[in-house]
């Protein structure tokens, strides 16, 4: 398997354990939360389409580390994968730390 | 100015995303700690990532569409401003979304 489609499938399965197991927010039962990641979803199509466009790219990716699927604006499909971990693992710790200031009585 | 482009367009997200906040209610730019604290958790790891996936070649950054300022370790200030920015982004539209359906958790 080539290493940014690896590196992204590592990526995504770490940002659902470390939630599941660790934080423990409940984020992935949400339909907040898929919506949430929808909406983003949607708006990755651009900004990543943007910087990946094979017309004139911004970042340029290796075709031997990638898979080839290139999505909507040339995206790496691995892309989508990437932005599924780190949007997961942000929302993760806010949701997190917003848990731990409220049993410290801090935050309403 | 075409080697502002990744820049701008980072920045244009950061613009875009304000509503968010300010008309819709996200309340994640009034919690700048906790804000920092989830952005330097997350970015932190995926920066590097990012070192190991630019050491290893499998991208590289046009030299046309960006300042060529390197951060360290061959990360350009563009990535570092794209791992600002992109979960920022993320907050806010889970906050919007939240606010919108009336669901509690904050």
């Amino acid at each position: 398997m080539p290493e940014y489609t690896a590196a992204t499938l590592v990526a995504m399965t770490v940002a659902a354990v470390v939630d599941l197991r660790i934080l423990r927010t409940r984020l992935l039962t949400q339909s907040t939360f898929w919506l949430s990641i929808g909406i983003m979803f949607f708006f990755q199509i651009f900004v990543d389409g943007w910087l990946t466009k094979l017309s004139s790219p911004i970042v340029i990716y290796a075709a031997e580390h990638a898979s080839g699927i290139r999505v909507f604006f040339d995206s790496p499909i691995e892309d989508f994968g990437f932005g599924f971990a780190l949007i997961l693992g942000v929302c993760s710790m806010w949701d997190a730390l917003a848990a731990r200031e409220r049993r410290r009585g801090g935050h309403p | 100015m075409d080697r502002f482009q990744y820049l701008a367009v980072m920045a244009a997200c950061v613009v875009v995303t304000l509503p968010l906040e300010f008309v819709l209610g996200a309340r994640v730019w009034r919690r700048p700690r906790r804000l920092l604290a989830s952005i330097a958790a997350v970015s932190g790891p995926f920066l590097v990532w990012d070192v190991v996936a630019i050491a290893r070649g499998h991208w590289t950054f046009s030299e046309r569409y960006t300042t060529g300022w390197i951060v360290a370790l061959d990360v350009p200030v563009e990535e570092v401003s794209f791992f600002l920015v992109i979960p920022l982004c993320a907050l806010l539209t889970l906050g919007a979304v939240r606010r919108m359906r009336g669901d509690g958790s904050d």
